[in-house]
């Protein structure tokens, strides 16, 4: 087991020699070293995933037994992975060490991707694909651009999720609700789901995403798609009236107890199994819950009593109905000092076959150009599938451009906002503030 | 001291005992019913979390989420262990565990006891100040470590192994050690180990043969103690291993969980259980000693 | 006699791998991240000397000075809490249980070897009220009182927090404090027995001056480990709500490695460790004081 490994660059540096320099000295100019594989890349194709995922490292399995063998025997896939909790911590590390491995995945942190990249830390995918760039979807490639900034592509979308409310046919049909289209018809019909003793929003108040995300929804359809950005830019605030606006809608949404009692106490497996068990009518979810959803053991309101609504107007406001929600998962990158000529033929050959690899073993949709559909997926898997083909305009979420303590502020104070407990106000004040 | 203290725990002094049982008044007896009551409450408050994790670890996820916490699980599920075992690689991360672990403790007890045997027993300048050192470790938060670590560990090569946590370990257990053998040296009178040097044993041979032998609780306190530290940490071996291949049990724990949040309620409890119930049969086993240790040599100001 | 005690080769063969293993790995690094202090930037875009700015920055953060009041008030309480409940347990440990005491010490020093990810669902599940009702909940229901959602409010969650840990500890400061209580000779005891002491007034003039070094050590011990508080509020509230629970480790984790600010988080650290020597001094001269009077 205990094995002393070589360093992944072969730089090895006595301890000795570090310890002797001052720890002073060494705190100032400890990052900054340039060396880097270059020619044909590192020894082997090594990926480090975070546990959490493990459809990518399957996926790229399968890809080197098969349609990548020969990239695979030019430079051999290893994997490894990392607890999905400690992710950014890890990929900071090793990116100060400029020992990020040749595949890994990317932080789901956007802002701290950007310091990857203006750091030269990981690759361009898009310069390292040339002419096969194509195979990312427009729709993914919009994404990729308003996080990351720029044109180019820094991460390979292994994932593409549109989001928005799911709803139980049959609790809608009882109740006499037709799905809401704007937001004022939601909140209607949340009041008189409530009056009928059904509570009407599931929410996983705990990582606090599934609430916010209504907020940062409600300001892309008042204020439009580019809201968001607007303050990234800082030409507004989200003290702004115009902002403070979407918070307050969902507070006092929460505040009629549209989310339940105890919404902080909720986690993710607490909101899908009130879903997925009738025991809320509605859910915020991105497509991934398809998975559950296609899961007898969890889903006993059966898959027919299930469908998508798009995140419904605001009155009046600029934003349109059909730009979608969506996002690309937690990403994968490469790192820029094991990149080399033989990496580069594993990129390509990747974005040829994801697209269809993961459809056909695992049903997720990436952000990867599918040529044949599997004629075998369920139902709500291919109604996904057509929308996201169909996405032209995406949206983004609440935190995407935000600052990474900024993010944690959100997400943290997200329950109290849906009990009332912090005015709309207070919540975007405190969510600016963490920005400075 | 310490053989009044040892000797106390084992029987305590009879005289005692009899005067207060002969003198047992009817107030005596009215007093011990409200006390078998708060113990029954104390053994309840104790027990009940070992065997709510055991009943836990056979329910089903539905169960767990949509039945009331001390429902029982209608179908027992073993296959919770199997995938605690299969899908989550308890085995494996146990293994790394106990590889880490146990050479670390060795070497804490090792080098802690010699360091407190020569802080205390032996004469030499500036022994306060290293003592001082030792124990202004004890104020030091662990996560201020970690970025300097990682960078030394990385530069030395030894990123990729075990070794980063061994040395880690070693190190961290120090302060309390050294601290805390210093303390049980102090309370041997020195005369002792002056008279074995003037029968011409080595300086080495009074520490091994006699020293140590006379703090052998105290170091089964120690061992215990720092053991569960280190079995329970997560901070270090969640920094520090960089793959599947090299976590330990607690940086095992985590992998039942998702992308999005979601957990794996049943193969968790599963594989906490196999993580304490195996603690717990090491705990019992070295227990008497332990209590001994803790008592006997306790931090005396 | 004099030179094999003082004999400097076995002294160093003795104290050196010790000293040589805290140094590199404790002290050094220590002094590494204090250097950090005076910079800003991360990891992955490089250092820039920045003067104070960390340290001023620090005093105008008003989550810093939430999470050193939180800090500070969980240390005090449970220090209080782990020692007092501890001493009760040694107490009835030596008077009342005597020999039985022996498995009651077993069982109530046993939660200290549980995995702190285990113990935090256990609370958790214990205090929830949403999606099922834990038992703390249905209790207060039985009573007609309704559900408390414990962890939506920083002061509820703080009581849940200090629950748990002193339920963790207990049996440890409880054997610790027993140790003391061993100790005192029992002539004494018995004597002032005789004298016509007895219950409360044996305990207060007698038992508590007599295990006041015991009592103070414990006390130290305590403050150091509960100033540092980090696993158990991580995995039951993760600071939340909000930031209410958030201490100064931490607020120090989370600035250093999720917001990339080392240099501001090494501030930090280094305030917290300022703290733990300020108590740490302050008892100290406090058990001076009461020695020289006991």
């Amino acid at each position: 087991m205990i094995t002393t490994a070589k360093g992944r660059l072969g730089r090895i540096v006595p301890a000795v020699a570090i310890i002797g320099a001052g720890a002073l000295l060494l705190a100032g100019c400890s990052s900054g070293s340039t060396s880097s594989a270059g020619g044909k890349g590192s020894e082997k194709f090594d990926y480090l995933g975070a546990d959490t995922n493990t459809e990518i490292s399957t996926v790229l399995t399968l890809m080197s037994k098969d349609q990548c063998s020969a990239e695979n025997a030019a430079q051999p896939l290893s994997v490894g992975t990392t607890p999905g909790t400690g992710v950014d911590q890890k990929m900071q590390l090793l990116a100060g060490q400029n020992a990020l491995p040749a595949i890994s995945t990317a932080s789901g942190t956007p802002s701290l991707m950007t310091q990857f990249v203006e750091a030269k830390k990981i690759v361009n995918i898009t310069e390292a694909l040339g002419d096969d760039s194509s195979n990312i979807l427009p729709a993914a490639q919009s994404i990729i651009s308003k996080l990351y900034g720029g044109t180019d592509s820094y991460v390979l979308p292994t994932e593409f999720n549109i989001e928005g409310i799911w709803y139980n046919k049959k609790i809608f049909a009882d109740n006499g609700i037709t799905v809401p289209e704007t937001w004022d018809a939601l909140v209607a019909a949340s009041e008189k789901l409530e009056a009928a003793g059904v509570q009407p929003i599931t929410a996983d108040g705990k990582d606090g995403w599934p609430i916010t995300r209504l907020i940062g929804n409600y300001i892309f359809r008042d204020q439009g798609a580019d809201a968001l950005q607007a303050v990234k830019d800082g030409k507004a605030k989200l003290t702004d009236a115009a902002y403070v606006k979407a918070a307050d809608a969902v507070a006092s949404l929460g505040q009629g107890g549209a989310f339940g009692p105890s919404v902080g106490s909720i986690d993710y497996n607490g909101m899908e199994n009130a879903f997925l068990t009738g025991g809320a009518a509605m859910m915020y979810n991105g497509s991934w819950t398809l998975s559950n959803f296609n899961d007898p053991a969890q889903n006993t309101i059966g898959l027919e009593n299930i469908a998508y609504m798009p995140f419904p107007a605001v009155t009046g406001g600029k934003g349109s109905i059909d730009d979608t929600p969506a996002n690309i998962g937690i990403p994968v990158m490469l790192g820029q000092n094991a990149y080399g000529t033989n990496t580069q033929a594993w990129v390509k050959c990747i974005a040829k076959n994801y697209g269809d690899l993961a459809l056909a073993n695992g049903g997720v949709v990436s952000g990867f150009k599918v040529n044949t559909v599997p004629t075998d997926l369920p139902e709500l898997t291919q109604v996904v599938q057509a929308k996201v083909a169909a996405t032209t305009t995406a949206t983004l979420w609440f935190e995407a451009l935000f600052s990474p303590k900024q993010t944690t502020v959100s997400q943290t104070n997200a329950a109290l906002l849906a009990t009332g407990a912090l005015t709309g106000e207070a919540f975007m004040q405190m969510v600016q503030d963490a920005g400075q | 001291m310490i053989p009044v203290a040892t000797a106390l725990l084992d029987a305590p002094p009879t005289t005692q005992a009899q005067r207060r049982r002969s003198s047992r008044t009817l107030k005596s007896v009215l007093l011990s019913v409200p006390m078998k009551i708060l113990i029954a409450v104390i053994l309840i408050i104790e027990i009940y979390p070992l065997f709510w994790m055991l009943v836990s670890s056979f329910k089903t996820q539905a169960e767990f989420l949509g039945k009331p916490f001390w429902s029982f699980p209608a179908d027992p599920q073993f296959v919770n262990y199997v995938n605690a075992f299969t899908v989550g690689e308890m085995g494996h991360y146990i293994l790394n565990s106990a590889i880490v672990v146990f050479p670390s403790l060795a070497l804490i007890i090792l080098f802690g006891t010699a360091a407190g045997f020569a802080l205390e027993v032996m004469v030499f300048k500036g022994r306060g100040f290293i003592l001082m050192l030792f124990l202004a470790g004890i104020l030091i938060p662990g996560q201020m470590i970690l970025l300097p670590l990682f960078t030394i560990y990385f530069q030395t090569g030894l990123t990729g192994s075990l070794w980063p946590l061994i040395i880690t370990y070693t190190a961290t257990g120090m302060p309390l050690t050294v601290f805390f053998m210093a303390t049980y040296f102090r309370s041997i009178p020195k005369e002792i180990f002056e008279a074995s040097t003037l029968d011409g044993a080595s300086i080495f041979r009074s520490f091994w043969s006699v020293g140590f032998p006379m703090v052998r609780n105290a170091v089964f306190t120690v061992a215990l103690v720092q053991f569960f530290f280190l079995w329970n940490d997560l901070l270090i071996a969640l920094t520090f291993t960089n793959s599947q291949s090299l976590q330990t049990i607690q940086v095992g724990l985590l992998n039942f969980t998702g992308n999005y949040g979601q957990v794996s309620y049943g193969p968790l409890f599963a594989a906490i259980c196999v993580s304490v119930f195996g603690t717990l049969v090491i705990y019992l086993f070295l227990n008497q000693r332990v209590m001994k240790g803790l008592t006997a040599g306790s931090v005396k100001g | 006699m004099k030179s094999v005690l003082g004999d400097r080769r076995a002294i160093l063969a003795l104290l050196g791998p010790a000293l040589l293993v805290y140094s590199l790995i404790i002290l050094i690094p220590i002094f590494w991240s204090l250097g950090y202090t005076f910079f800003s930037g991360s990891i992955v875009s490089g250092f820039t000397p920045s003067g104070f700015d960390n340290f001023i920055t620090f005093f105008k953060d008003p989550t810093a000075w939430t999470a050193i009041a939180f800090t500070v008030k969980y240390a005090v309480v449970l220090t209080v809490g782990q020692v007092v409940i501890g001493y009760a347990f040694a107490l009835m440990y030596h008077f009342y249980l005597k020999r039985a005491s022996a498995i009651i010490r077993t069982l109530v020093f046993f939660p200290v070897v549980l995995p702190t990810v285990a113990v935090a669902l256990l609370f958790q599940q214990f205090f929830q009220s949403a999606p099922t009702t834990g038992p703390i909940n249905g209790f207060l229901n039985s009573l007609g009182i309704a559900s408390v959602d414990w962890f939506g409010h920083a002061d509820s969650a703080f009581w849940v927090i200090v629950a748990m840990d002193i339920w963790r500890s207990m049996g440890f400061y409880a054997v610790l404090l027993y140790a003391g209580i061993v100790d005192i000779p029992d002539d004494i005891v018995e004597s002032s027995r005789l004298d016509g002491a007895s219950g409360w007034k044996l305990l207060r003039h007698i038992i508590l001056p007599l295990s006041l070094p015991v009592l103070l050590s414990s006390v130290i011990f305590s403050i150091n480990g509960t100033l540092k508080v980090f696993d158990s509020v991580l995995a039951l509230t993760n600071g939340g709500p909000g930031s209410g629970t958030t201490p100064l480790t931490l607020y120090m984790y989370q600035t250093s490695f999720t917001y990339g600010d080392y240099g501001y988080g090494s501030t930090i650290a280094l305030m917290l460790t300022i703290l733990c020597l300020l108590v740490t001094i302050f008892i100290f001269r406090a058990q001076r004081r009461d020695l020289t009077k006991a």
